[in-house]
């Protein structure tokens, strides 16, 4: 009766913004990302790029609550950066690597489908 | 943005070998990537990429033994061929329809029409007597018995026989009938399981085994013999040449502990060092048959990737971030 929609989890209500950011008012080059509708999906990999990047002191990814479907990326930087720089970085990297990983995927299948024929 | 894109790149290249790829299971290893890419990848497989399944129900006739609700819930579980799906719209975003949720760009449409006539036999009712508007989205068994009738390469067995009965729906006996119309739609196992197209996609790190020679000279062929036996999977062996402890298969560990648990009740801590690499992970990807194992993880990139474009800072959020940075600094 009172459980919330399914589609609730990953739909963006109107007037919301997938992602919004928020700087930190004590400490410079430090701020919070509130991301709509993801989970540990996109948390993840997000932080784990954000700790391959020399210039991020800090980063990381909580869920509030179950029923809040948002996530919260804090990222703290060097001087050389800030967070909404190191953010942007991190997920061109990480697009820029699965697009190589899909491309991996075509190159092996077709090595792996000619392979049979080798071995004639 | 700009600078950004310009800056240096952490990007990483992923190699993938496949050791085993069919219509419906692939065994694949991953490379120079981390944990969190992997179960992204495993969790997107899961519950996020896109499938057909049925979705409505309008049932007309129904006097077999089954309630109406059972029946549907029993249609919506039925796995449909989903190629056409990443390219389908959702029923919710579709603005041919108004959001009805069932125009042919959103939505397919199925009937079923079984009646039992007077004959002692029950009458089976399967996936095979669904009715589809559209051919590219039909019950897998149906698909898979149109492949087989086409010639496909498999010889012709019991289990191919069986396979091609369908997934049954409901019995009828004599006089009893089932007529309904049913929609089927695009959606993801986020929302409900029956649109996950995966039973189940698991990695496992790949095993770093070091055995210290050095101790191992020090063992008797029986304590060798123990500790191989130690091991409740088949992880060691003993080479009959050199009665040397060797690694027979490194992946059928399965990070108990037991092994080295022996050695340390022989008094041989460290005899054999166990570490899980954490850039080689070893997939197998298992599918309901709704989309080739291939096209699931190929799906599973691009929807990846289409999430990461809508986590993307708009220009404004970037400018504001900019625009405090050079506050501070001024």
């Amino acid at each position: 009766m009172n459980a919330p929609d399914r589609y609730e989890r990953f739909v963006v209500p109107e007037g919301t913004k997938k992602v919004s950011y928020e700087r930190d008012t004590k400490i410079v080059n430090a701020g919070s990302f509130t991301i709509e509708r993801e989970d540990h999906t996109i948390g993840n990999i997000l932080r784990m790029q954000l700790h391959r990047d020399p210039n991020v002191l800090f980063a990381g990814y909580k869920l509030p609550h179950p029923l809040q479907y948002k996530i919260l990326v804090r990222v703290h930087t060097a001087n050389q950066s800030t967070p909404t720089q190191a953010y942007t970085q991190a997920i061109n990297d990480l697009d820029k690597e699965l697009e190589n990983l899909k491309q991996a995927f075509e190159d092996e299948k077709i090595r792996y489908e000619e392979r049979p024929k080798q071995g004639y | 943005m700009e600078r950004a894109a310009g800056g240096v790149s952490y990007q990483r290249f992923p190699r993938v070998r496949i050791r085993e790829l069919k219509d419906d299971y692939a065994k694949f290893e991953l490379r120079d990537t981390d944990a969190s890419m992997a179960n992204a990848l495993r969790r997107v497989m899961i519950a996020e990429v896109p499938t057909v399944a049925i979705d409505l129900v309008e049932i007309e006739v129904n006097s077999s033994v089954l309630n109406d609700e059972f029946i549907a819930h029993r249609l919506g579980l039925i796995p449909l061929t989903s190629a056409a799906a990443m390219a389908m719209r959702f029923s919710r975003d579709c603005d041919a329809c108004d959001g009805d949720g069932s125009c042919e760009y959103c939505s397919v449409e199925f009937h079923l029409a079984a009646r039992a006539t007077d004959s002692d036999q029950t009458l089976e009712v399967t996936s095979n007597d669904l009715r589809s508007t559209d051919p590219k989205v039909c019950p897998v068994d149906q698909a898979r018995a149109y492949q087989h009738a086409l010639g496909g390469t498999e010889p012709f067995d019991t289990a191919a026989a069986a396979d091609q009965r369908g997934i049954l729906i409901v019995k009828l006996r004599r006089g009893q009938e089932l007529r309904l119309r049913a929609i089927a739609r695009k959606g993801i196992g986020k929302d409900h399981a029956k649109w996950s197209p995966a039973a189940t996609v698991t990695f496992m790190y790949e095993p770093e085994i070091r055995i210290n020679e050095e101790l191992m000279e020090t063992l008797t062929l029986e304590e060798k013999r123990n500790l191989v036996e130690s091991s409740p999977t088949k992880v060691f062996n003993i080479d009959p040449n050199t009665q040397q402890v060797v690694v027979e298969d490194a992946e059928a560990y399965t990070y108990d502990d037991e092994v080295i648990k022996k050695a340390d009740a022989m008094g041989k801590p460290g005899l054999i060092e166990i570490n899980a690499k954490e850039d080689s992970f070893i997939f197998t990807v298992e599918t309901t048959g709704a989309i080739t194992a291939y096209e699931l993880i190929m799906n599973a990139i691009t929807v990846l990737r289409q999430k990461l474009d809508a986590v993307r800072l708009q220009d404004d959020d970037a400018d504001l971030g900019e625009l405090g940075a050079h506050l501070v600094g001024g």
